[in-house]
Order: structure tokens, then C-alpha cells, then sequence
């Protein structure tokens, strides 16, 4: 009974070793693999950082500008140019683009026409 | 039969502490270090963190590079390696030939930062013992238009100069991520833009601006030319690394004015109708004041200001003294260095041992004293924001913050203030920086320059403009300034501010106030004319 049970453990222990070598080089191989793939993560993260770069370089202000000035694009003037919590509401006429007192606010001062010179030193 | 289950027992145990080792070793491999090999792989490699502006826009980021290093031994042929490295990365041929001969360590720099262009050269040259090691180099999509701003690094990824140097430890703490400043690309260029045309249409020496918010102190743009390329190691003809607007101090001349009146206002020493005697010249003990331009035998307080008159200001910041002068700029920050994450900043030069009549005069109305247009910038902004002090900041802040702090002049003189720099924008010398649809407050400013003998340089001016937009609920205050513009035929050989920076913050406003959401006050009726 007991050789039996000995036979049994040997046997397990036999058995054992053998799965885990198994378990062994599958996780070598699948760290090896992993590897890679962690590699070839940062190699694209890395081809993404510069294209992404390059968008900022392409897509800035400088070459927007140029490519309006290809294309015969003036300036808008600013008074063409407003936001959509600016626009009057319906059944407002002129609010609040008109009468605000932002808009009157230049008339605080009494105006006395002068020239346009700066004495400055 | 009572010893042999417990031997049985015992070896048993001993398999399952075993079998239980085994198992914890396992999952120590599989999930534990596999899970960190996967995180530290997973990175791309970066030294510093990216700086963007407050849009989460890219200002500058470490892009992926090479070093290239070479082992001698395995060279066949020195010298030709030598030759052909040199070729296809830049690298100096001496030195690598001398490397290559009398290295004592096992490896040779050939070169830094390699781009994969040069790195696919040096494969093709098909050489031995050639080894790449990952690097990271520092790149500014937008080129020189905040060059001075961001500043540069060194070959070693630590910074130099501006933001780059400012914020080194907060860049290298949080390499991988991204650090917001306060600025906004679109304004940048556009202030880079206009100053630099203007630079180039007065054929200034150089040119500078500034926008900033004047409740949270955020640095909007700021720019300064002559610039540099910072993508380039080497500076190019006419280049300068030089931020005018942080590093040098200016007598900025009438735009100081301001200062003289904000004290009047608090000293209640003057009001807006008074009329003062202009006259001819005024003396001061051995010295006369005299104006720059032809002036009226008298004019009201309100017109001292929008005419920019020397000996009216003068009467006026005569009145306060000069203790209590000092004492006033003192305490709005223009006798000390301004500090903020910018590192390069100016010392203030003014009258220290003696400060009598004649300084108080002369630091009225903005000569005999010289700042740093930020310091400027901030003390200005404090005169409009409600009279509270407010600390520049390159850090973008949360929307709608309020960082003013204790009060330096009272509310009321703040209102009169913004009432009267409208009055100069409207009725005076800054009428072209009144821009249809935004109420517009400003101050011109023209210096005279010092030359190296200490004297001012005859008909040299250094023009200025400040700027706050809209007048009576202030948001931005933009600051513009040119070095020794000349008069052209549009101006009539005029080369005050009024013809110079006036006209450049008004171009200025009129393209980034509607990027900046600030309230378009025209009228409906104008805007319909305008699109039809």
C-alpha cells in the first residue's frame, strides 16, 4: 500500500515537472513574445509622437496663414466677426449687440478733439 | 504503523511547501515581473515632459532620436569609417579618426540625436561594431515664433534657457506627460506676426509684445525679435537669443505717465477738469522741462494725459513728492525684479541715493527710470484690474481664475483710469488702436534712447503702446513696444508711438480679440453693412 502510494507520488512528482517545464518555456516564450510586441508598441507610440509633431508643424498658424495667403484670403475685419452668445435673441432687435453699456462706455469721458501727437521725451 | 503515516505526513508536507514554492515562483514570473517589463517597455522613451499651450496644443516635445556609438576593435578600416561616418551624420572626421586610434574605452560617440534619415545612411554604409542607443531630442513644431519664451535645451535634455530652463524639474519629474502653460498658440503667432511686420515696415532694431490676463496674471503670448530658430544648434545672421521683454530694462518714456496719474487719483492731489499752465518749459531748480511736440498755453488734467504733456505730468507727480512717489511704485512692484516661472528677468534701474524734484519729475513721466516691460506689464495691469496686484504666471490657470491680490490703489481710481486711457484711444494720441466693436483704453509711449556715453541718441525713440481691452470690464492687457523705429512716407516721417506702436497694437487687437472671446460690442446695423 504504501509502495503504491510512494509508486503514486514519484509518479506525480514525475508528472509535475514535466507540466511545469512546459508552463516554464510557454511563459519564456510568451515573455519573449511580449517583448516584441511591447516594442513594437513603443516603436508606433514613437512613429505617432512625430506625426502627431508633424500635424503641429502642418496644421499651425503660420502654415494656415500662408495657405489663406495662397489662396488670395484677406482678413476678416473684426467688427464682421462675433460669438453666438453675442447674437440678439429673438424679438431683440439691437440687444445685446447695440446698446450695451460696454459699447456706450467711450462716451464716459467728455471728448475735446485734439491732435494725434505723443510728447513724450 | 503509528510512524509510518507520519513519515507519510511529513514527506507529503514537504511536496506540498514545495509544490507551493514552485507555484508562488510561477506567479512572481508570470504576473509581477512580467506586468513591469510590460509597463517600462511600453513607454516611449522621453526625458522631458511636453509643453503645450492652454488649447492643449503641442509647444514642444522630445521626439525619438538615436545615438550612434562605434567599437574601434571591430572596425576593418579606421580611417575610411571614420570618413564615411563623418559623411552621412555631420560628425567632425578628426575627431572620430582620432577616436577610432587611440580610444581607451571599448566604445566611441559618433554622434547624437540622429535622425531615422541619418540613422537608414549609416545602415546602408554597412559597417561593423556600429551600435544605436535610444535618445530623445527636443523639438518646437512652431519654429522661432516663441523661441524665447520656451527657450532650449542641451544635448543632455536639460534646459537652458526661458520655460525650458523655469520649469527643468517639473519637465523631468513628469517626463511622459504633458505640462499646460498659459499660452495661446494662435495669439502668439499673431503677435509674432504683426511685430515682426511692424519691426520690418519701421526698420526697428527689434520688437516686442506681451498679452496677458489681468485677473489671473496668465501670460497669453509674449514675443520677442529678433528671434532664433530653436530647432537649429546654431544661430543664423541676425539671430538673437535675447528676450527683450523679460531681460532688458527700458525708460519706456509717456506710457509711465500712467503711474503719475493713478497717484494723483489716490492722492486726490488733481481732477480731470483742472487746467494746468503748459507754457513754453518748466523749470526745476537748473533744469527745464521741456515737451517733445508743440503744446496749448493750458490744458485740462484729462488732456495732460491724452496729449502725453511732459510738464503737466510733471506738476502732477510734483504734487504727490517724490517719498511719496517712490513709495507708490515701490508698492505697485517696479522697483524690484519680477519673479515668475520665467527665469530670465531685469533688475529696475532708478535714482537710488537721490531722489529730489527734478527725478520726481522726470521718473512722472517715464525717463530717469528703466523696468522690463513684464514688470511693466503687471504694474499697468494692476491699475485697471480694480487696483489689485497681480504676479505674472506662464502656468495655465483654471478658467476664470482670480488671482489678484491685496489692493494697491482704490477701486474708484482703477475706474478712472480705464475711463481715462479710453479718453487717450479716443481723443488723443492712441486714436489708431481704437478698434471698431472693442472699447479700447491705452497710453502711447515715446522714449528717448540712451546711447553707450550715456547721453540720449539724437531723433532715437523707443515707441510703446499699452493696451487694455475692453476698457471698462478689462480682461486683456496687451503691451507693444518698438526699438528705434523709423518714420515712413504712411506716417509722414513720423516715428512716434502714436504712428508706430499704436497703430500695431490696433492690428493686433483687431485679430485676437475675437480669438479670445472678448464681447464684440458694434452694432447690429454695422455688422449688416459690413457683410453685404
Amino acid at each position: 500500500m504504501v509502495r503504491l502510494l510512494n509508486f503514486f507520488c514519484v509518479a506525480f512528482m514525475g508528472l509535475s515537472i514535466l507540466a511545469l517545464y512546459h508552463v516554464s518555456e510557454a511563459t519564456r516564450v510568451a515573455r519573449v513574445e511580449l517583448e516584441r510586441t511591447n516594442h513594437q508598441i513603443a516603436e508606433t507610440r514613437g512613429h505617432i509622437s512625430v506625426l502627431q509633431t508633424e500635424w503641429e508643424r502642418v496644421a499651425g498658424p503660420a502654415r494656415i496663414q500662408q495657405l489663406a495667403e495662397l489662396q488670395g484670403m484677406s482678413d476678416t475685419t473684426s467688427v464682421q466677426l462675433s460669438s453666438f452668445d453675442q447674437l440678439p435673441r429673438r424679438g431683440e432687435d439691437t440687444a445685446p449687440l447695440g446698446n450695451t453699456p460696454l459699447h456706450n462706455a467711450s462716451a464716459v469721458v467728455p471728448s475735446r478733439p485734439a491732435p494725434a501727437t505723443d510728447s513724450g521725451m | 504503523m503509528g510512524l509510518i503515516p507520519r513519515r507519510i505526513i511529513i514527506g507529503a508536507g514537504l511536496c506540498v511547501v514545495a509544490f507551493a514554492l514552485v507555484g508562488i515562483r510561477l506567479v512572481d514570473v508570470t504576473l509581477m515581473q512580467g506586468g513591469v517589463a510590460a509597463s517600462v517597455s511600453g513607454r516611449v522613451i522621453a526625458a522631458r515632459a511636453d509643453l503645450t499651450d492652454r488649447n492643449g496644443e503641442l509647444l514642444a516635445r522630445d521626439l525619438p532620436v538615436k545615438d550612434l556609438y562605434a567599437r574601434p576593435r571591430v572596425l576593418w578600416d579606421k580611417a575610411q569609417a571614420a570618413r564615411d561616418l563623418a559623411r552621412v551624420t555631420g560628425a567632425d572626421m578628426r575627431r572620430l579618426d582620432n577616436g577610432f586610434n587611440t580610444a581607451r574605452h571599448p566604445y566611441v560617440l559618433v554622434a547624437r540625436q540622429l535622425t531615422p534619415d541619418q540613422q537608414d545612411s549609416v545602415m546602408h554604409l554597412g559597417l561593423p561594431g556600429l551600435e544605436f542607443e535610444p535618445s530623445a531630442k527636443r523639438y518646437y513644431p512652431d519654429g522661432r515664433t516663441a523661441a524665447q519664451l520656451l527657450g532650449v535645451t542641451d544635448a543632455d535634455n536639460n534646459g537652458v534657457s526661458g520655460l525650458e530652463l523655469g520649469l527643468n524639474e517639473k519637465l523631468h519629474s513628469q517626463a511622459g506627460s504633458q505640462v499646460a502653460t498659459s499660452i495661446d498658440k494662435r495669439v502668439q503667432y499673431i503677435l509674432a506676426h504683426e511685430t515682426e511686420s511692424a519691426r520690418q515696415m519701421f526698420t526697428a532694431r527689434a520688437a516686442g509684445g506681451v498679452v496677458m490676463d489681468v485677473n489671473s496674471g496668465e501670460i497669453i503670448a509674449m514675443i520677442s525679435v529678433p528671434d532664433f530658430d530653436p530647432n537649429q544648434r546654431r544661430l543664423g545672421a541676425g539671430d538673437s537669443t535675447r528676450n527683450v521683454m523679460a531681460q532688458d530694462v527700458y525708460e519706456l518714456g509717456s506710457v509711465f505717465k500712467i503711474f503719475s496719474f493713478a497717484l494723483g487719483f489716490e492722492d486726490k492731489t488733481m481732477h480731470l477738469d483742472e487746467v494746468f499752465p503748459i507754457g513754453q518749459g518748466f523749470r526745476i531748480g537748473k533744469y527745464t522741462i521741456h515737451e517733445a511736440e508743440h503744446m496749448p498755453a493750458t490744458l485740462q488734467a484729462r488732456d495732460i494725459l491724452a496729449q502725453s504733456s511732459n510738464i503737466g505730468t510733471s506738476q502732477i507727480a510734483l504734487r504727490s513728492g517724490g517719498v511719496r512717489q517712490r513709495a507708490f511704485l515701490q508698492k505697485i512692484g517696479l522697483l524690484g525684479p519680477i519673479r515668475s516661472e520665467l527665469p530670465e528677468m531685469a533688475r529696475p534701474l532708478y535714482p537710488r541715493a537721490n531722489w529730489g524734484a527734478i527725478e520726481t519729475a522726470t521718473v512722472g513721466f517715464g525717463q530717469g527710470i528703466s523696468v522690463s516691460p513684464l514688470s511693466f506689464v503687471a504694474a499697468a495691469a494692476s491699475m485697471v484690474n480694480g487696483g489689485r496686484r497681480i504676479t505674472p504666471t506662464f502656468l495655465k490657470q483654471a478658467p476664470g481664475a482670480d488671482n489678484r491680490k491685496e489692493q494697491v490703489i482704490r477701486p474708484d481710481t482703477s475706474e478712472q483710469m480705464r475711463d481715462l486711457l479710453r479718453y487717450v484711444v479716443t481723443n488723443g494720441t492712441g486714436r489708431k488702436a481704437d478698434i471698431p466693436g472693442y472699447d479700447v483704453g491705452g497710453k502711447t509711449g515715446s522714449a528717448q534712447v540712451p546711447g553707450p556715453n550715456g547721453r540720449y541718441i539724437p531723433h532715437a525713440l523707443r515707441t510703446s503702446f499699452i493696451s487694455i481691452f475692453p476698457v471698462h470690464k478689462p480682461r486683456y492687457i496687451l503691451f507693444v513696444l518698438l526699438d528705434q523705429p523709423h518714420g515712413t512716407k504712411e506716417t509722414g516721417g513720423f516715428a512716434l508711438a502714436g504712428y508706430t506702436a499704436a497703430p500695431l497694437a490696433g492690428k493686433v487687437i483687431s485679430r485676437i480679440a475675437p480669438l479670445l472671446g472678448v464681447p464684440n460690442t458694434a452694432p447690429p446695423v454695422k455688422l449688416a453693412r459690413g457683410n453685404s
